[in-house]
């Protein structure tokens, strides 16, 4: 059993820190959450807040949105960042600068990135008064609403810019792993091009995608501070709906607030839980 | 998995509650106050959302602490005083009840509300500074902090009064009253909206239109009445609803803010913005946002019209510190300084009849910005804040009804 203690203490400090820090929080949330706030008289744990929180349909309705929105935002990152990785697979000039563009979206933060989306495409903005300048409209309100929209057009814009280069890095890097030799073998044995795409070099990507995907969906579905700067004020994301409870003026609401950010995190748990599940059917990084 | 969950839960057990306001018990004098407070610190957490207010705090009253006491002031910008609300109840339930972080916040209305209704304020000293002379709390609008009674928790700071802005090189002449004012939006779709409540300026604009449902404030002040307020909201929830379809986008979408609402404004996006600060508009015109023929008026229906406070919390590290700072801030130099259109604008909240002739006659001489409506102007279409329970119930009307 050597080694499992090897392995176990060379991650020791890592789960102290998921265990302490990420662990305790969860467990006050937990608890608060269960309506356990003696701070304002509350002592006796009971799921008031929850059965309050799931019939409220301001709530299911954030819920429903968040889940278009990671849905749409991952769906779209997945295709582009394919299409992207594969373009990028074979050296030509230019290479270097495309992807050095790609990934400066790595290094801005989502805030900045949100405010930038503000600027560009907002019914004022930089675009609106290229159109204002071409004659195209007369006033703000003729350019389409693409910000604080309710189809999260803003929204699923700043996601995909944002996921993509990071989905594509991680479709770079298994593409490297692969190497070219499958696809020439299979091509080798009479498989039109598309073929060789979509029976033998796919599957293989497919495991890293769904990862990918699984990621981003899971971080789309419980971010914050994107749908507060780019969404309408109604529906909101769930978290937007938690803060809202949270910094209510009335306490009682904090426990709402709490059960509100446990579902998020079970609804999350279950996306990456069933990313895994679907990794491990189709037979795990294998090569 | 969840016996680990159970066992990290009750690593944190949290403290219990004492359910009583915490009084002030320490030094009774304000020389030795003073000599406690000499060469510390002070955490002032305020809202952080105007460069002109961060700038008189940061640069002008840190400077007179730190040369008259050898305080040193800590501002803290926060987005709304309920972060500090969370804050302070935090530290309560965790356990601790002195060494807090904040030592004095910016706040009113439904906040202090929260923290009065945790026990998280420090009261019962205020008699203790000796500028609390200059205030006059007799005065309702002063004693009463939306229906709550300040009872020695809290010192104001400044009075404001409720106020439209509009650009005169678009719109000549606005509406007047409140009825002038949804008659000009059906006759101009797309060209007004405002916040979504619980934003607190969005909350003031609906309260505006529920008083005007109401034919008046009479018969609103006082505790919360459930019939009462279903017959107006149904009335306001009526005109808001019919007003939908004129405003911005139509009403698919509020602004989640003031803020928003105040870039639309300076885009020329809508034709109005509003707060509860007129001083602001003035400041947004020195700096540029606004364009400079900006102008400010009240309605003659009334404008609602507020104090603001500083609070202690009950666990403050730097009492001492805090109170010398909270008498700085009502001393007649400050209180004037502050009054000046280009520091900030905001309206005193001592009573300019208990000063001196030298400075009465220097608020007297005081040139108002020329977006900025005086304080005078607005007085006398003055209405009082509803009680805090009002305020809950119209927000949360204003969610099911209009907002979907």
């Amino acid at each position: 059993m050597t080694g499992g203690w090897r392995i176990f203490g060379m991650l020791a400090p890592l789960l102290l820190v998921l265990a302490g820090l990420f662990g305790l929080g969860l467990g006050l949330t937990l608890m608060r959450s269960l309506r356990y706030l003696p701070a304002i008289g509350l002592t006796e744990p009971d799921l008031a807040a929850y059965r309050a929180v799931l019939t409220a349909p301001r709530f299911l309705a954030s819920v429903v949105w968040s889940l278009w929105i990671a849905g749409a935002s991952s769906g779209i990152s997945a295709l582009l960042s394919l299409g992207t990785a594969l373009l990028l697979r074979h050296g030509f000039a230019g290479r270097g600068l495309l992807l050095a563009l790609i990934e400066l979206g790595l290094a801005v933060p989502h805030v900045v990135g949100a405010l930038g989306i503000l600027y560009l495409f907002s019914q004022s903005g930089s675009f609106a008064r290229l159109a204002f300048g071409a004659g195209l409209i007369d006033q703000p309100a003729a350019f389409p609403a693409l910000t604080h929209d309710p189809y999260a057009i803003g929204i699923i814009l700043l996601y995909v810019w944002k996921e993509m280069p990071f989905m594509t890095l991680v479709l770079l890097a298994r593409l490297k792993r692969i190497g070219p030799g499958h696809e020439a073998v299979a091509r080798s044995l009479g498989a039109t091009p598309w073929q060789a795409f979509a029976q033998v070099l796919l599957p293989m990507l497919l495991p890293s995608l769904l990862v990918a995907t699984a990621l981003v969906f899971a971080f789309a579905f419980g971010a914050y501070e994107v749908p507060l700067l780019l969404g309408p004020h109604a529906p909101e994301a769930v978290s937007v709906v938690a803060w809202k409870h949270h910094t209510d003026v009335d306490l009682s609401a904090r426990p709402e607030a709490m059960a509100m950010a446990v579902l998020v995190f079970v609804i999350a748990g279950a996306v990456l839980a069933l990313g895994a599940r679907l990794v491990w059917r189709l037979g795990g990084f294998s090569r | 998995m969840l016996r680990v969950l159970i066992a990290l839960c009750l690593l944190t057990v949290p403290a219990r509650a004492d359910g009583v306001a915490a009084l002030y018990e320490g030094t009774h004098s304000w020389a030795e106050i003073e000599a406690e407070a000499r060469g510390g610190t002070v955490n002032w957490f305020m809202w952080g959302g105007s460069d002109s207010i961060n700038r008189y705090v940061s640069d002008h009253l840190a400077t007179i602490l730190k040369r008259d006491h050898e305080i040193t002031l800590n501002r803290i910008g926060v987005t709304d005083a309920a972060e500090v609300v969370n804050l302070v109840l935090s530290e309560k339930e965790a356990g601790i009840t002195s060494g807090g972080a904040v030592d004095l916040v910016w706040i009113n209305g439904e906040n202090f509300r929260s923290m009065r209704q945790a026990d998280l304020a420090l009261c019962g000293y205020t008699g203790l500074l000796p500028n609390a002379a200059l205030v006059d709390w007799e005065n309702p609008s002063i004693s009463n902090d939306f229906g709550v009674p300040v009872d020695g928790c809290e010192v104001p700071w400044n009075t404001v009064q409720f106020a439209f802005a509009y650009d005169k090189a678009v719109l000549s002449e606005p509406p007047r009253s409140m009825a002038e004012l949804l008659d000009w939006i059906k006759a101009n779709p797309g060209r007004f909206t405002y916040p979504a409540p619980p934003d607190f300026t969005g909350s003031a604009f609906v309260r505006h239109v529920f008083i005007y449902a109401a034919g008046g404030p009479e018969t609103l002040l006082g505790p919360f009445d459930q019939s009462k307020f279903e017959a107006v909201a149904a009335k306001t929830w009526a005109i808001l609803n019919d007003l939908e379809p004129f405003l911005w986008r139509g009403g698919q979408t509020y602004p989640t803010g003031v803020v928003q609402l105040n870039e639309l404004f300076a885009n020329g996006e809508v034709a109005f913005t509003f707060n509860y600060d007129p001083a602001q508009f003035g400041l947004a015109v020195d700096a540029g946002i606004y364009p400079s023929t900006t102008r400010s008026f009240g309605l003659m229906d009334g404008t609602l019209g507020n104090t603001n406070y500083t609070l202690i919390p009950f666990n403050a590290t730097n009492k001492a510190a805090a109170m010398v700072l909270q008498n700085l801030l009502l001393a007649p130099e400050e209180q004037f300084e502050k009054a000046k259109p280009e520091v900030w604008g905001a309206a005193p909240a001592i009573a300019i009849d208990r000063l001196s002739p030298e400075f009465q006659a220097d608020f007297a001489a005081l040139a108002a910005h020329p977006s900025v409506i005086a304080a005078s102007a607005l007085a006398p279409h003055a209405l009082p804040e509803l009680q805090a329970d009002w305020l809950t119930a119209i927000e949360a009307g204003w969610r099911e009804d209009v907002g979907r």
